[in-house]
């Protein structure tokens, strides 16, 4: 049925998402069609920002349907952000994956394959009449990739400059529910355009293509916003051209899709990304947050993204679950489980990895093959974590003897992948993060 | 500890409104500023006309000749749009009569007055324009009132729209005044429509006119309620003083126009903003001043006295003083010294003060919003701070001032109806309009029998209905699970309390037919991470419950609990604070009631009453607002699926919208009958869905949307018979208070008080229920509108049922104020709003999981 419906655009997939409060407003809307005229006021309301989300949905959508109109354009490379040979890092050396091949291939050049994660927290979110929207005031970014699961990560306080006058009470109650970062008079709080250059040297060290950037959906309109915001003081106007800011949604069904060939649900992929499990883990969130005992961290976000996408999906491709892809040092501690009391002292776990993988923000490991190996000295905030090789891998094989020893002590996580288990056996020799594994 | 208490010890209500780190639609939450009822509750009461007439206040001329109030009243005027929704005509069974029969006859007082009209009384309205047009909406009004022809006949003008209670002569009226600047002004007066009383229009202009007669016994508008200044109720070792004042609203029940009235405070502390700078500059030292008052005023709200309006504080302007200017809105310069001079008469005596700045709300959401500059030392704190809220002492003695008797409430309410018809203006005001304030309305409810308990293995009538913890001490439960592979996670400070409660748990577990064994401790150190460690290394596919012993009432701690364990890996919990175990001389009963809250966490089921109806399925529906994330809407279901009525259904989803109406009842009731069929081999022969958290205006979206969802997943649900399908909102705020006279003071009415008559709306099917006790205070009655039922049902099997399903909330052991599936998704969708965040476990739908 080529061209029966015509393209969709944005202003259709706002509109769909309309229909459900015109039909509560007792409106006789059946299709998009009826919708149309009682939405076109309400559109022209949206900012740019709340537009582009409907756009990128509209594109989703001409991309869905690209890959379906034959099996001749199966293998363009615009279905996923995956394929965008961007993805992968110039120096590595490493021709574009050619997608024709084989599933071996693939999977390699994908394992490889370097993502950044990015956050950026604000105090609260202006209404849409004000110049400017959001404050940032902490960034977090993590460099991973499935087969060495996080590399390196970036974090800083951002300052965020004059509250505008009347908003001091919205931003300190948005800031109080959240992050809690005390909106003035916040000691660590870098200048903007500076967090904007040590993150460009984190993400880009060198000359050449940029890698695409990911962030949660719901996120993407306020770091889109505060990045721009940021370059406004600096002088890096060009470079922003190049940073393309994508989805994890995207990628997780990007990744889904190549490795089984089939589109996951948007449920599964939410639950997937949505886990309180890594919370409280140790070396997840800032020291600030840490030490403060608030949940809410940029920088956590960024690393919950790497540990959920780990132990779902690169499970999946066979990777050994290492330290750096989730962390696994909370749960291999003490197995003195007498039957009345366990004694259980976190703070001594944490003093010991203190001192075994460094805390040191350029703490930074050689030995990692395919890391590129930074050129000059690394910007402040930014932390390498290589974990040493007498380290790696001593987490799973201990857990590993634990599950084949006494099956009671499995350390419970996630069920939100039982949607995906019954299907994909995980492969011999390997173990996911499961309850069912 | 009740679920309200808890909540407070949590923390919950003290934060500074847990705003999302979004929107700016941040309503600030003034603990218990307004202090409606007895009930001393936090939220902002809902006092139905009141807020009518402030926004009759609002309408302001658009210059759009076409629109009429009737036509702006579609958006403007909900509750009035809910009178207009007639669903008893379409219920056949109680077209003829709606009213009950059984249960002892009770005389009962009323805060009801009635309003008396001649029988030919009409409602004139006009629309007014004018040649050439003038925008400002004083001078419109002003050349309006100044005609000779208009000046004594009564009126209610908003600029545009004119309503008269005498007919001009003519249909249209020319006439011509002159403005100060001597421009000749042409107004023509058009007759548009004749109202008949019983037109909800008149209903807002009688608003409009009681809103005048209070305003001439000098009581002040704040907010929806009227209160008076002139006669304050001090309460000098607090600082604080309360306003007493009164929520009113006109408007026509069963067969007449009824005035109702309830009273209401507005507590305010005695202390300008000016005076609370200074004393805390004393307190911290000049160094760190302004970050501190920042950090202490922002957020709240202040009154200003001179106008009696009051404003949240959203900003200090520390470079802003009383001597500097400002552009007035006729485009000249003032300082702010002078205009409080002229404009009010006062001398402001510091003029070194930084000014407070108040974002205003805008009326469209494209504007910007205006900022108003205050002076701290006009504007007087209101409200309760934090920490007030928290001191029991002032606590007591606000509660003890604005709880207050039915015999005080009545005293109060006989005082203002005095007021009314002895002040000379405000009876030559109704007098005008032709009105007559009556006499106090009284009525005739009925008491329905009380029932029994069911328990396992006796059937016990207890003492008194509002609690029956003692009669069923020794009674064994309907049923409970063995507990016997569970877990204790605390910290050391834990540790000397837990030997004492676990034998008392187990103590009061072995009366009750409750086995728990000895569970496994695991001591962690004081942090939320090692709680939140401990569990995720312990709680494995095995264990059936978990307990933490919180060391502190931090949200942190039981938000992280809740969350991993309902959604990431369900497993029933509960948390339980140190301090709580502490009281020794009270530890049997803190462990009955952890000990019944663990059952049901498990599935068991406590007690029952007797229901005669046979395949009965009761649902509870319940929405309420997320707290982190304002544009979602949590919404709980919960069905009861056996017959007895014991065991319940739950579940529960976050949408994404702006209203409160819920989207997914599909999913949900076929997933309810689904169970049922699991567990009864068959559908169930009648459901009965009690909806709760309906907003004003609402009724005739709750009958288009959600009733349909219904329907249809009960229609698909089977291919021949289909179950019959009721459904009834529930209101907890209602306008009716009733009184029981009894030796010749005035008493709360008996517990199973119904009130179907008089009080009630002649279009619907509804009922007032008195099913709580309070012991201080008046009680409030619950009101219930059945908007659709198949089932046909008498009234009195309708209202005995709504009762005797007011026994059934585990929680409690006791009635409560609405029937138990409404409590339980209340308690769901709260649990979820505040602390979860995302859709519970499907596996914990069969429990109690959130008691």
């Amino acid at each position: 049925m080529p061209n029966r419906k015509a393209t969709r655009n944005a202003y259709y997939f706002f509109v769909q998402e309309k229909i459900p409060e015109l039909r509560r407003r007792g409106l006789p809307v059946a299709r998009v069609a009826d919708a149309i005229p009682h939405c076109s006021a309400d559109w022209a309301l949206l900012s740019q920002d709340e537009k582009e989300k409907y756009a990128d949905m509209a594109r989703a959508w001409r991309a869905a349907q690209g890959k379906e109109s034959g099996p001749s354009e199966k293998q363009k490379p615009v279905c996923t952000p995956l394929r965008k040979p961007g993805m992968l890092v110039p120096k590595q050396n490493v021709s574009p994956p050619d997608m024709s091949s084989l599933s071996l291939k693939n999977d390699q050049a994908l394992l490889g394959g370097i993502f950044y994660f990015l956050n950026i927290f604000s105090h609260g979110e202006l209404p849409p009449h004000c110049e400017q929207r959001f404050l940032p005031c902490e960034i977090g970014c993590v460099k991973y990739s499935l087969q060495d699961g996080i590399i390196a990560d970036f974090h800083s306080f951002i300052s965020p400059g004059e509250i505008p006058r009347g908003f001091r009470f919205h931003c300190q109650a948005a800031s109080d529910s959240s992050h809690k970062i005390p909106i003035s008079n916040f000691e660590s709080g870098c200048d903007q355009a500076t967090v904007l250059q040590n993150l460009y040297r984190f993400i880009h060290p060198n000359p050449g293509k940029w890698p695409p950037i990911y962030c949660k959906s719901d996120d993407r309109a306020r770091v889109n916003w505060c990045l721009k915001h940021m370059e406004k003081g600096s002088a890096m106007k060009e470079i922003r051209q190049n940073l393309e800011l994508l989805t994890v949604e995207d990628l997780v069904v990007g990744i889904y899709q190549q490795k089984f060939l089939k589109e996951p649900s948007k449920t599964w992929v939410r639950s997937l990304l949505d886990v309180a499990m890594w919370d409280y883990s140790s070396n997840t969130r800032c020291k600030w947050h840490e030490e403060n005992d608030i949940l809410f961290c940029a920088l956590a976000v960024c690393k919950k993204i790497a540990y959920c996408i780990s132990n779902s999906l690169a499970t999946l491709f066979g990777i050994q679950l290492t330290e750096t892809h989730v962390p696994l040092q909370d749960y291999e501690a003490s197995n003195r489980v007498t039957p009345k009391m366990v004694i259980l002292d976190a703070g001594r776990y944490q003093k010991l990895r203190f001192e075994s993988s460094g805390f040191s923000h350029f703490n930074y490991s050689n030995q990692e093959p395919r890391s590129n190996t930074p050129t000059g000295d690394y910007p402040s905030g930014v932390k390498i974590s290589g974990p040493n090789s007498s380290v790696r891998g001593r987490g799973i094989t201990r857990l590993l003897e634990r599950i084949s020893g006494s099956s009671s002590s499995v350390p419970r996580f996630s069920s939100c992948d039982t949607a995906l288990s019954p299907s994909l056996s995980p492969k011999g020799g390997y173990k996911s993060f499961s309850p069912l594994s | 500890m009740t679920g309200r208490a808890r909540v407070r010890a949590r923390g919950i209500t003290r934060s500074p409104s847990a705003t999302a780190a979004g929107c700016l639609q941040a309503s600030p939450t003034p603990v218990s500023a307004d202090l409606s009822d007895n009930e001393a509750s936090s939220n902002n009461g809902f006092e139905e006309t009141s807020r009518i007439s402030q926004q009759c206040k609002d309408v302001v001329p658009s210059g759009n000749a076409e629109c009429t109030l009737m036509k702006r009243g579609g958006k403007i005027f909900p509750d009035v749009m809910d009178l207009g929704v007639c669903t008893r005509e379409k219920l056949a069974h109680v077209r003829d009569s709606k009213r009950g029969s059984s249960g002892i006859p009770v005389k009962l007082v009323t805060n009801l007055f009635s309003l008396d009209l001649p029988q030919d009384w009409k409602l004139y309205q006009y629309h007014v324009t004018y040649m050439p047009d003038l925008e400002s909406r004083s001078m419109r009004i002003a050349l309006l009132y100044s005609q000779k022809e208009l000046s004594n006949k009564a009126k209610a003008f908003d600029g545009v729209i004119l309503f008269l209670s005498e007919k001009l002569e003519e249909r249209v009226t020319e006439l011509s005044s002159e403005t100060r600047r001597g421009e000749t002004v042409k107004m023509t007066i058009t007759l548009t429509g004749e109202l008949p009383a019983s037109s909800p229009v008149c209903i807002q202009v009688f608003s409009i006119i009681f809103k005048k007669i209070l305003k001439k016994l000098s009581m002040y508008q704040i907010g929806r309620n009227f209160y008076k200044p002139s006669e304050p109720v001090e309460i000098p070792q607090h600082k604080l003083s309360l306003w007493p004042g009164f929520a009113i609203s006109v408007s026509y029940f069963e067969s007449k126009l009824l005035f109702s009235a309830n009273v209401s405070y507005k507590v305010l502390r005695n202390e300008t903003v000016l005076e609370f700078m200074t004393a805390l500059c004393y307190q911290t030292g000049m160094s760190n001043f302004t970050q501190m008052c920042e950090k202490q005023l922002v957020g709240l709200i202040v009154l200003t006295r001179y106008n009696n309006r009051t404003y949240r504080v959203d900003d200090i302007d520390w470079s802003v003083k009383p001597t500097h200017s400002f552009q007035r809105r006729d485009g000249t310069e003032i300082t702010y010294v002078d205009y409080y001079k002229q404009q009010y008469d006062i001398t402001l005596s510091d003029l070194h003060q930084p000014m407070l700045v108040s974002l205003l709300k805008s009326k469209r959401n494209d504007v910007e919003a205006r900022m108003v500059h205050l002076i701290p030392e006009l504007c007087f704190l209101t409200g309760l701070t934090s920490q007030a809220t928290s001191d029991f002492q002032l606590m007591k003695a606000v509660a003890e001032e604005t709880r207050l008797s039915p015999q005080g409430r009545q005293q109060r309410l006989a005082r203002l109806a005095d007021d009314i018809q002895r002040n000379k203006d405000a009876r030559f005001e109704l007098e005008t309009w032709g009105l007559h304030f009556g006499s106090q309305m009284s009525l005739t409810g009925r008491v329905v029998p009380s029932e029994k308990i069911l328990m396992q293995d006796r059937i016990c009538q207890p003492v008194s209905a509002a609690d029956w913890s003692k009669d069923i001490r020794s009674c064994k439960l309907l049923s409970a699970q063995s507990l016997n592979k569970w877990l204790i996670i605390c910290s050391s400070r834990a540790e000397n309390v837990i030997e004492n409660f676990l034998s008392c748990l187990r103590r009061v577990g072995s009366s009750m037919g409750f086995n728990v064994d000895y569970p496994k401790i695991i001591k962690v150190q004081e942090s939320t991470a090692a709680f939140f460690g401990a569990i995720q290394k312990h709680v494995d596919p095995d264990v059936q419950l978990v307990m933490c012993i919180l060391p502190s009432a931090q949200q942190n701690y039981y938000e992280s609990i809740k969350k991993y364990l309902s959604s990431d890996c369900p497993v029933p919990s509960q948390c339980v604070l140190v301090r709580t175990l502490s009281k020794q001389g009270m530890m049997m009963s803190i462990a009955t009631k952890i000990a019944m809250q663990m059952t049901c966490k498990l599935g068991g089921e406590l007690w029952a009453v007797e229901i005669p109806l046979k395949s009965l399925m009761v649902v509870g529906i319940d929405v309420c607002k997320d707290a982190f994330n304002k544009g979602m809407v949590v919404v709980g279901f919960v069905a009861s699926i056996n017959l007895r009525i014991t065991r319940w259904f739950s579940r529960c989803i976050l949408q994404r919208t702006t209203t409160e109406v819920a989207d997914c009842l599909k999913v949900f009731m076929i997933g309810a009958l689904n169970k049922w069929y699991e567990y009864n081999q068959g559908l169930p022969a009648r459901i009965i869905v009690y909806r709760d958290g309906v907003g004003n205006g609402q009724l005739q979206t709750l009958l288009e949307y959600e009733v349909p969802q219904l329907l249809s997943s009960v229609a698909e649900a089977s291919s021949n018979t289909s179950s019959k399908l009721s459904v009834i909102v529930v209101r907890k705020r209602c306008m009716p208070r009733f009184f029981m006279e009894q030796n010749r003071t005035l008493q709360n009415p008996p517990l199973g008080t119904v009130v179907d008559s008089e009080a009630t709306r002649p279009e619907w099917y509804d009922f007032y229920l008195v099913s709580q006790a309070a012991c201080r205070g008046t009680v409030n009655p619950t009101h219930y509108n059945v908007i659709y039922d198949d089932n046909g049902l008498k009234p009195d099997h309708m209202q005995r049922l709504t009762f005797k399903l007011c026994h059934l909330y585990y929680n409690w052991p006791g009635l409560v104020s609405i029937p138990a599936p409404c409590q339980y998704a209340h308690k769901l969708t709260f649990l979820v709003a505040q602390s979860i965040h995302k859709e519970p476990s499907l596996q914990l739908a069969n429990s109690l999981f959130y008691l």
